[in-house]
């Protein structure tokens, strides 16, 4: 039965890393509805300029080099939006989907470019995880699962309590309207690009002190994002966490019935089906923010 | 000049993958982003039944049918969703089939990949086969050619770009979106299964690495550099992007720059991406529209 | 877009031109970008120093001798490709085969029908024994190790383990032979799986190693995989013997898992480093590249050019047949800085196994 539970407590923490990547995914297609593949690409780059800043020559303190890494994550994702996906926004949703696979390829290609196909490490020091009876968790676990529930905080109060979130609320509901009503869309989308970054640059970072870091990484976890935004219903805040939750434990007890070869199978599954009979997400029922 | 017959064959082979993606994507408009899944599975059934002793001939006869058949059984509930996320639903689903393919060793040896696929038996194994290979990939991609422009000349294919403009003009002049959608999929899924065969058994080595997303991306390169929804874009597209990917080959770059070149080749066929996208998104050739719209 | 092809294929025509024909060429099918890109440049520098000595002793009767390197890109379809341009466009007899067994698999019979020789330094999948008479190898077939891991197992006295592997070719090769024979000695396997390439969390897999509550576990693994799991499951508080393979002997793998390396035991193809060979072979290598390590293989490479240099000053013509059985011929009793480099009828090699482990954070070899 512990063996389960470890495996649950996993997936718990998998899975509020998967939400904080939802959040951002599900934040820019709740207001523009189009997927944005290069939201990958903001998660390793937060986690390679982070690396970037804290070794040689800068070698800055980790707490310190994460500062201007998230700042220029923020910066790639705003470029991001500025220089391509507004000018092809009149467009169909699929140009742009197919503009943001390019951008992520090229993205992706530029980090090998630059520090190579091979995995590095901030090189912490090694620590043996907390033990509670029996269950372990390590600092940096804990750090995820409340840097997660604080983000999704902050998020919530902003959006429900705060001017900006309202016309960020009323965008997502229509955007037209919205405009005509006088929101300013440079102002709103400046604010969901920081916000999307932020989040990313933040996951990737955490889940590269927890583990590694490699060009791929963002790409992997972008698709179990994919998973939670669509579990949550897209454009639903809490539903992405929910879901992130859902798949992170979903796909760690799965371990104990498949062989591992298949972790990544029952993520994708769980995409597959749900696009084909649930499109519009199983806590979508829920009242959540959107 | 043997190395020139290859890159012809790996141009036309290619060719044949990118018009049948066009087929979905130009013509009928359906953003199928795990087209890369039927290649591997004509590939592999082709391969796998060669390797069991079936004539080549009669291999790739079932390879298609069952790139076909799945490409019915997972465009029948795929269909249930539209645009965006009928290309993720594809995409994961190619994710999918190259798990299986990784993990399922008594089937396909996994990782390990099958070695030594036999070429058709009229044609000779290793360089001297190259030019009857090469005839053969030119009829194949003719044949392609030829079947999908009559295709999509036909009422067939005028009623689907219909669909792609405009579902709901399309359903009032009484025709089922589903079934012509189904149809365009099971077209397009055979001869992705076709250009499959014709590389498993040119190749002669498959391995599930070979059917990644960056495999996707490529095709997609393919399609729409050339032209989505005309009938030369693709092959145009698909040639330009081997002789391109060949040609890096001879360049003058030194061997210390060398683990450069893949970076670069990757930021170029993304950027390459994003600029058509942006610039020219009906690509070379662009399809001739009525001015209406 | 014609002209843009013709400009291409003008490229093509005069960079492909003749280089001196009095040189005696062979090619090598390199990863030189990709994934496997970080080991390449290694074997590349390994193989120009063996080159440099070759032609210092006089090259090959009398004229030089010269590596045409080609690029794979780290993928099957590359090295295909490259084999493709090097057969045809350069027309050469004798070419070294690209790293990783799955890439080597993909263009072995593609040499054999063209009748080139073929040569790894580098790929130790036991399939390869089955190429053909063209295809050598100077590196032992992991049929060797295999066997040597399940023997150190033994030795040690650990009769149940859990068996994990990296999923790829040379994971699951290796570990099917290991499988085989540690069973067959009377071994039991309490658990078996696989485990993914490049992931960055493995403590799922780790929890159930655990659960088995095996006191050993063989992981046959890669660098990176293998630090990420001794990570994760020193974290978890898992106290159990590692037991591995050569491919995670490196100082990377101490580099990135620090303390949770400590002890793990390891096989390894061996070879003296007190024969005069490696000594000359070391001292020739700290010359030429001062501030750099020996690379993975890199023994290796440099024993394949240089072998592959004798069988050419002996063989009769550089016509295939001529070829193989120069390379039989040079290969009896050649002691090169890897060891004995005699070829049996597959064209393979054998090997010492050692041991290997790691104390106070240095790899060493395991008595």
């Amino acid at each position: 039965m512990s063996y389960y539970l470890q495996l649950l407590l996993n997936g718990v923490i998998a899975g509020s890393v998967y939400a904080l990547f939802a959040v951002g995914l599900t934040l820019v297609y709740g207001v523009f509805r189009f997927i944005n593949f290069a939201h990958a690409e903001l998660i390793s780059w937060g986690a390679y300029l982070t690396l970037m800043f804290s070794s040689p020559p800068v070698s800055w303190p980790l707490c310190l080099a994460v500062i201007p890494a998230v700042l220029l994550t923020a910066f790639i994702g705003f470029s991001q939006d500025w220089f391509i996906y507004r000018p092809l926004r009149r467009g169909s949703p699929i140009t742009l989907l197919i503009a943001s696979i390019g951008l992520s390829y090229m993205l992706r290609n530029v980090l090998r470019l630059i520090w190579g196909s091979d995995l590095m490490t901030f090189s912490l020091p090694l620590a043996r995880g907390f033990e509670f009876s029996g269950y372990y968790v390590t600092g940096i676990q804990l750090l995820m699962l409340a840097a997660a529930l604080l983000f999704l905080m902050i998020l919530y109060l902003l959006l429900t309590k705060s001017l900006m979130g309202k016309s960020l609320r009323a965008t997502a509901d229509n955007l037209e309207l919205a405009a005509i009503m006088g929101v300013s869309m440079p102002k709103v989308s400046a604010v969901v690009w920081t916000l999307a970054s932020v989040f990313a640059a933040a996951g990737g970072i955490l889940l590269a002190l927890d583990t590694n870091l490699e060009p791929m990484m963002g790409v992997a976890n972008l698709i179990k994002a994919f998973a939670a935004v669509l579990l949550g219903g897209a454009g639903n805040v809490w539903g992405a966490l929910l879901g992130g939750l859902f798949i992170g434990i979903a796909e760690n007890l799965g371990v104990a019935f498949f062989s591992p070869g298949y972790k990544d199978f029952v993520s994708f599954a769980v995409i597959f089906l749900l696009l084909l009979f649930r499109p519009r997400g199983i806590f979508g029922l829920l009242t959540g923010v959107r | 000049m043997d190395y020139l017959l290859h890159v012809m064959i790996l141009a036309l082979i290619y060719s044949v993958f990118a018009m049948s993606l066009n087929l979905e994507l130009g013509y009928a408009g359906l953003y199928n982003f795990g087209h890369v899944a039927f290649f591997g599975i004509g590939a592999y059934v082709s391969a796998l039944l060669s390797h069991a002793g079936v004539p080549v001939s009669a291999a790739m006869i079932c390879a298609l049918a069952a790139a076909g058949i799945t490409g019915a059984l997972l465009a029948v509930p795929a269909l249930r969703v539209s645009g965006d996320y009928f290309g993720i639903a594809t995409l994961v689903f190619a994710e999918m089939f190259r798990l299986v393919c990784l993990n399922e060793r008594w089937l396909t040896k996994g990782p390990m990949g099958l070695p030594g696929i036999p070429r058709p038996a009229w044609i000779a194994p290793g360089v001297e086969g190259m030019p009857a290979y090469l005839l053969f990939a030119f009829l194949a991609a003719v044949g392609t050619f030829v079947f999908i422009r009559r295709l999509t000349g036909s009422p067939f294919g005028r009623a689907l770009k219909v669909i792609r403009e405009d579902e709901h003009m399309a359903q009032a002049f009484g025709k089922n979106i589903l079934l012509f959608k189904v149809k365009a999929i099971v077209a397009g899924s055979v001869l992705a299964g076709w250009a499959g065969t014709l590389w498993a058994h040119y190749i002669s080595y498959i391995s599930p690495a070979d059917f990644t997303l960056t495999e996707t991306i490529l095709v997609l390169l393919c399609v729409v550099l050339g032209g989505r929804g005309t009938n030369w874009g693709p092959v145009v597209g698909a040639i330009a992007v081997v002789f391109f990917g060949e040609a890096v080959r001879f360049l003058p770059i030194p061997p210390a720059l060398t683990r450069y070149v893949a970076p670069l080749q990757g930021i170029i066929y993304g950027g390459i991406l994003v600029v058509i996208m942006m610039k020219m998104p009906n690509g070379m050739i662009p399809e001739h529209r009525r001015k209406n719209t | 877009m014609k002209k843009s092809l013709g400009i291409i294929i003008c490229v093509f025509l005069l960079c492909a031109g003749p280089l001196s024909a009095a040189e005696v060429k062979v090619g090598s099918n390199t990863p030189l970008s990709g994934k496997l890109s970080v080991y390449g440049e290694g074997f590349q520098q390994a193989m120009l120093l063996a080159l440099e000595e070759v032609n210092a002793e006089g090259g090959i009767k009398g004229s030089p001798m010269q590596i045409v390197f080609e690029d794979n890109n780290s993928t099957a379809a590359g090295a295909v490709s490259a084999i493709q341009k090097l057969i045809t466009v350069d027309k050469l007899p004798l070419l070294f085969g690209p790293a990783a067994s799955s890439n080597f698999l993909a263009v072995c019979p593609i040499a054999q029908q063209n009748k080139t020789i073929l040569i790894a330094a580098e790929s130790a999948a036991a399939e390869i024994s089955k190429c053909g008479s063209f295809v050598f190898r100077v590196f032992p077939s992991d049929a060797l190790q295999g066997i040597g891991v399940a023997e150190l197992t033994q030795t040690l006295k650990y009769d149940q383990v859990v068996l994990t592997y990296i999923n790829n070719d040379w994971g699951v090769g290796l570990a099917e032979i290991f499988k085989k024979k540690f069973t067959a000695a009377g071994g039991k396997i309490l658990d078996e799986f696989a485990h993914d390439e490049g992931k960055t969390d493995y403590r799922s897999e780790v929890l159930r190693i655990r659960k088995s509550n095996a006191k050993a576990v063989v992981n046959l693994t890669y660098i990176k995989e293998g630090a990420t799991v001794l990570k994760q499951a020193y974290e978890t508080g898992l106290k159990v013997q590692w037991l591995m393979g050569s491919a995670s002997k490196s100082p990377k793998l101490v580099e990135l898992a620090g303390e949770a390396a400590e002890g793990v035991i390891g096989t390894y193809p061996t070879f003296s480093q007190e024969t005069p060979q490696y000594k000359a072979f070391k001292a020739a290598w700290e010359k030429k590249y001062p501030d750099k390590k020996i690379p993975v293989f890199g023994e290796y490479n440099y024993d394949m050019v240089k072998l592959t240099a004798k069988a050419l000053r002996m063989a009769k013509s550089m016509a295939p047949e001529d070829l193989r059985k120069a390379m039989i011929e040079a290969g009896k009793g050649y002691m090169g800085v890897t060891g004995d480099k005699t070829f049996d009828e597959n064209g393979d090699v054998g090997a010492v196994y050692g041991c290997w482990t790691v104390k106070q954070q240095a790899i060493q070899d395991y008595k």
